[in-house]
């Protein structure tokens, strides 16, 4: 067992953890913040999004014992109790949330993208998102999800 | 909250003992070392010896059973043979690993046709039709002829073309992987959380299975993470889950892996061989079809889909005459169950295929060769086989085609002709359609009714309650917005209620497309009941007729009334009606409806697609699309769009990329269950916005809710032929073999071009 402390969505927590325990797993199981999904388990699907030192990482490549000392924030910590963050609001506007299953990936990663590129062209949008799978959209429009949720940002 | 999100206190994590052979009998299973770690083990002989289907959409006289929740003569690599539950997963898991079983490993086939050989090993020797144990012959697992008209037809035809195509076996890929949590209730019963299209059936199979009272098995909704099909049926997570709970007597949840989930469903690979005929006059003369599904190691309800294959091929065009063969063929591989469309877009690649070649014989162009034969208002249609069919009352074909042609200019098209350089591009024309639903005038042998309740609040709101799931496809959005409409409120007003069996009445399946057409119906009609007692209420407050009242949504009050028209002061809110009601003791304003559709009108579907070809590397891009969509109504654009493009993507990858091959050495998937193997596009891989237009027919279906059809299906249907013939327009030549892979494109041309 190792001891490791995580800011873990604004707040510090301490745990014991198993050198071999995915990031994904403490924050899914011991954490139950289940917004954070499994979909593959091998870094194919990015249904694991989070950040970690607001870098978008898959939760399941990584080690909870590497983000010891850091900063880790799911889809949970994206929103407050009344109002949804404004990359979330265009996902729902723009009719890019079908299943939802992959949507919490989705938003991680759009909201690491706007943070590097506030005014994404369209090709650079599908570029950053192509580890991120959907099999119920077409990601069309979580493509105009995107381009809205950067205007909303920018104004 | 997804099932894979859910847990309990108390609780156990379960883990699948997967069959290592394609093809064995276990002579001994050994779970010994298990149990001495602390593991709940389960085994063969320790579930209920019933021979059960897990999917129950049609009526037992057209359901073959040949599965057990874990069996002792598994017929495919991953097949269950044991579970043990543990503390946690990963307990369970080197529990699993502890594990000793002694395996008589058999003969196995991986191909359908092979599996007909007479020297092939028998996968299945009997299985059940009600209650009778039927003989196995040539492993065909079922049969379906059919013929209509007169041969004649077909023999005088002027081109006949024939020939035999094989479509690949594509994995759902669904986000979310089968999972499932069941607690057992102190009654005796169970509660169960699992990925499901349909609560009400799983309720009905434990109930088969394990004899539990059908009252004490409650089995709640949860969302569900993509499904396409893959959980029409019962997934068999769920009984097993289900035994373990009733041994350990705790909570027990079992959450697939990705590895797991990719051995536990996949679409029917078909083999078909079609011949079709037409006459100069530009007219089909008819056809025969030869259709060999392989169905893998067990049956899903293979029998509907036998009448499935052949209703959506003679309900593209007319044929004057039409011959058909099916046979279901065991194979030792994932069992195969629907995967949206369901059967549609491999004929329908067929046909539409062969269609254009019929159109280059005959000199006529594709587009109106099409326009010339295909199925409309007026014709009869086989909505889900030759038991379900009605008349189609609207039709949106002629407006898609024609008015598709005139935003890709079609008829102006650069002539493909023999293009030489590196990058070769070409358009392709397709046509589709789907079932909404499997209602129809008479009863079927597909089961097809659901139900809806509906209740006003004190304060003037509304509750709905239905069992219908919600897998991505905007369906619960839809009735609210239905509900919303016959009630003149606005849609925050309405909520849905979180539901279960033992609150919710029947209702079959969300699948076929039916979650609007047929759920919304429900919905229209709980509606259509709640507003007639809404106005006998306000009539009695308001001394006037209920008939004569009026309803009108007052948007600065943001309040409902309901007034006589023209006589000052008569008006009440829904909110006073509610009051009134509560206080007068008149009772709660509320329906209950359970209804099936008289009819299963089709959606009609078009594709215009350009790609270009790297005759280096073999890839396949898209340049642009254009799709039609006729729903009727169009109840939510933005949702329907959403279909489209997800059709699209779906179908894109069924034409190019996704297969499950298997490799007979091992017994096992080539790409070893892995999906870093099996592509699928990404969000680069497709088109751009702007070279993607979406566009709605202007129709409206009689029969539909406000005059709304499905779409679900029908948006993929035509892609796979679309794209097919757009890469013939490109190279000229053409593919009969999915997916049109980099390989086979660089071979094709070598063949042409040397
Ligand atoms: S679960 Fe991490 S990438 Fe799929
Ligand atoms: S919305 Fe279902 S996987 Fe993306």
């Amino acid at each position: 067992m190792m001891e490791i402390e995580i800011t873990i969505n604004g707040r510090k927590r301490r745990f014991d953890v198993e050198p071999n325990k995915l990031l994904l797993n403490l924050v899914r199981d011991d954490l139950h913040l289940t917004g954070t999904k499994y979909g593959c388990g091998i870094g194919e699907c990015g249904a694991c999004t989070v950040h970690l030192d607001g870098e978008a990482v898959l939760s399941c490549m990584v080690l909870a014992v590497d983000a010891d000392g850091r900063t880790v924030d799911t889809i949970e910590g994206v929103a407050d109790v009344n109002n949804l963050d404004p990359v979330q609001e265009a996902y729902i506007e723009e009719g890019a949330i079908q299943c939802g299953f992959c949507t919490p990936g989705f938003v991680m990663t759009t909201k690491a993208l706007l943070a590097e590129n506030p005014d994404p062209s369209e090709a650079e949008i599908r570029e950053y998102l192509k580890g991120n799978y959907c099999r119920c959209t077409g990601y069309v429009n979580i493509v105009r999800a995107v381009q809205s949720a950067a205007r909303k940002l920018g104004s | 909250m997804f099932a894979s999100d859910m847990s309990l206190p108390n609780m156990l994590y379960g883990r699948v003992l997967k069959s290592a052979h394609s093809h064995a009998r276990v002579k001994a299973m050994d779970v010994a070392g298990a149990e001495a770690m602390g593991a709940v083990t389960l085994t063969p002989d320790e579930v209920p010896d019933v021979v059960y289907c897990p999917r129950l959409v049609s009526i037992p006289e057209a359901t073959y059973r040949d599965w057990r929740v874990l069996t002792d003569k598994p017929r495919y690599v991953g097949e269950p043979i044991g579970a043990v539950a543990a503390e946690s997963e990963e307990e369970a898991q080197r529990a699993l690993e502890a594990v000793e079983v002694e395996y008589e490993v058999l003969g196995a086939s991986f191909d359908a046709l092979d599996a007909m050989r007479p020297e092939a090993e028998a996968i299945h020797e009997r299985i059940y039709l009600e209650d009778d144990l039927l003989d196995v012959e040539s492993n065909v697992g079922c049969a379906l002829d059919i013929t209509e008209g007169d041969p004649k037809a077909l023999e005088d035809a002027d081109v006949v073309i024939e020939r035999t195509y094989r479509t690949n076996r594509r994995y759902h890929n669904q986000l979310e992987p089968k999972s499932v949590l069941v607690r057992p209730e102190p009654d005796g019963g169970v509660s169960i959380w699992s990925t499901t299209q349909t609560i009400h059936n799983t309720r009905l199979l434990i109930h088969d299975i394990y004899g539990i009272p059908v009252g004490k098995i409650r089995v709640y909704k949860v969302a569900l993470g993509g499904s396409f099909g893959s959980s029409i049926h019962v997934n068999p997570v769920v009984n097993i889950a289900v035994g373990l709970a009733l041994k350990s007597g705790r909570p027990v949840k079992m959450s697939y892996t990705r590895e797991e989930d990719i051995r536990d469903h996949c679409s029917y690979q078909m083999i078909f061989k079609l011949k079709l005929g037409a006459n100069r006059d530009g007219k089909l003369a008819g056809g025969r079809l030869e259709a060999y599904l392989d169905i893998g190691a067990h049956q899903i309800q293979a029998y509907p889909l036998l009448g499935c294959v052949v209703g959506w091929w003679v309900s593209l065009y007319k044929l004057p005459y039409v011959e058909y063969t099916g046979k279901a063929v065991y194979t030792n591989k994932v069992p195969s169950c629907a995967f949206r469309g369901y059967g549609n877009p491999q004929i329908t690649w067929v046909v539409e295929t062969m269609m254009d070649e019929l159109a280059g014989e005959l000199g006529v162009d594709p587009l109106d060769f099409r326009l010339n034969n295909y199925i409309g208002e007026g014709d009869l249609f086989w909505g889900q086989g030759p038991s379900v069919k009605s008349i189609i009352r609207s039709c949106g074909v002629e407006e898609i085609l024609t008015k598709g042609a005139e935003m890709v200019d079609w008829y102006n098209r650069p002539k493909a002709g023999a293009q030489t350089g590196r990058f070769r591009r070409g358009w392709g024309v397709g046509r589709g359609y789907h079932t909404s639903s499997a209602g129809a005038p008479v009863p079927s042998s597909i089961v097809d009714f659901g139900g809806a309740m509906l209740k006003m609040n004190e304060d003037g709101t509304f509750d709905y309650v239905s069992a219908l799931m919600d897998h991505g496809c905007g369906t619960q959005d839809a009735h609210v917005k239905i509900v919303a409409e016959e009630l003149c409120v606005p849609v925050e007003k309405v909520n849905i209620i979180k539901a279960d069996t033992g609150t919710t009445i029947y209702d079959v399946c969300t699948h076929a497309s039916r979650g609007v057409y047929s759920g919304g119906g429900a919905a229209l009609k709980v509606a259509g009941k709640v507003k007639t007692q809404i106005r006998e209420f306000a009539g009695r407050i308001l001394d006037a007729y209920p008939h004569a009242v009026r309803i009108r949504y007052d948007e600065e009050g943001d309040r409902t009334v309901v007034y006589a028209e023209g006589i000052e002061g008569r008006e009440v809110t829904y909110r006073e009606v509610a009051e009134t009601a509560r206080h007068k003791n008149w009772g709660t304003v509320s329906a209950l409806e359970s209804y099936r559709q008289p009819s299963c009108p089709p959606h009609f579907t078009g594709y215009f697609i350009e790609v270009e070809v790297d005759t280096w590397t073999g890839k396949v891009k898209p340049l642009r699309v254009v799709a039609g969509a006729d729903i009727g109504t169009v109840i939510n654009p933005l949702l329907a769009a959403g279909q489209v493009h997800g059709g699209m993507a779906q179908g894109w990858s069924m034409s190019l990329l996704e297969d499950t091959p298997y490799d007979p050495e091992t017994g096992d998937l080539v790409n070893g269950g892995s999906i870093a193997n099996y592509k699928v596009p990404t969000s680069n891989d497709l088109l751009d916005l702007d070279d993607f237009t979406v566009f709605f027919a202007d129709t409206y279906e009689p029969t539909g809710p406000f005059g709304a059809k499905g779409l679900g299906e029908g948006a993929l249907n035509p892609v796979a032929g679309t794209v097919a013939n757009a890469i013939q327009d490109a190279l000229g030549v053409r593919f009969f073999e999915l997916p049109i892979t980099p390989i086979k494109v660089l071979e094709a041309l070598r063949e042409k071009e040397g």
